[in-house]
């Protein structure tokens, strides 16, 4: 009944709540000597994840239900970009692109659920007629 | 709720940056100070951070495996440049040639450490500020 749409929103805005924490991280250790900001990426395999779920199950009846086998969801996989110049404390975090990657992650989860918001209104006023 | 984690390591940073600005205001209220308890004239403080995982059960992974850090503030140094000596006979503390030990502070380096100092807490409080928008957001998915 409720599609795919929310099952991959649920997985995406969870991704999205731990980019958040690894942007926090690294600002927060935007003076620690030696660290090296993590990334986390997940764009590539969610979209992977999303074009193989279109491959459904055939159905020999008209009456079977179409199943949308719950994908494990993605993990997405965590990367360092370590410091490669020999001078200064090795610390590889630049403040102002985190705070970009901040920003843009902020407004992409409100921009998911939002569409989570009208998937649900959009349920809720079917359910009212 | 992880939202709520990202926050504990936002609020690890406020609480190293305040300790960081702490000692700043030390090194410049004792800018002229000759003598200490511990003996000598004062020697500048600057703090060391290093990373620290917010949650016990965590400390256990590998830390380079985990991307959660917070930062804490692992130890406060003294500097061990030694103390310039200035000519003042007629001061209680100078020595026998007249001279006084006085710190080696330089103000412009306290003042650009201060002002780096505020900017990365405001980085972290706009980071807390981001997180906590976020879950408002996830707050009103159902309404």
């Amino acid at each position: 009944m409720f599609g795919d749409t929310i099952n991959v929103l649920h997985n995406a805005l969870n991704l999205r709540v731990q980019r958040q924490q690894v942007i926090s991280s690294n600002i927060a250790n935007s003076d620690t000597p030696g660290y090296a900001p993590a990334r986390l990426n997940f764009e590539e395999q969610l979209q992977n994840s999303i074009s193989d779920s279109q491959v459904s199950l055939s159905s020999s009846d008209p009456e079977h239900f179409p199943i949308h086998d719950e994908a494990p969801g993605v993990q997405g996989s965590v990367s360092r970009e370590p410091s490669l110049s020999r001078i200064g404390d090795k610390n590889n975090v630049s403040l102002d692109q985190e705070m970009q990657r901040l920003s843009e992650n902020q407004i992409k989860y409100e921009a998911m659920t939002k569409m989570l918001r009208k998937k649900f209104s959009t349920l809720q006023s079917v359910l009212q007629k | 709720m992880s939202v709520f984690q990202s926050m504990q390591i936002s609020s690890s940073a406020l609480q190293a940056q305040s300790t960081r600005l702490n000692t700043i205001s030390s090194n410049l209220a004792n800018i002229n100070s000759t003598s200490t308890p511990e003996g000598g004239p004062y020697r500048e403080k600057s703090v060391i951070f290093r990373t620290r995982n917010p949650q016990f059960d965590q400390q256990l992974q590998s830390s380079m495996k985990n991307p959660n850090q917070g930062v804490r503030v692992e130890r406060i140094v003294e500097s061990r440049d030694p103390p310039k000596e200035v000519y003042n006979p007629s001061h209680p503390q100078a020595n026998e040639e007249g001279y006084v030990q006085k710190p080696d502070i330089n103000m412009v380096e306290e003042m650009t450490d201060m002002q780096a100092a505020v900017r990365s807490y405001e980085a972290n409080v706009n980071s807390i500020k981001s997180a906590q928008r976020m879950a408002r957001q996830a707050l009103q998915i159902g309404s």
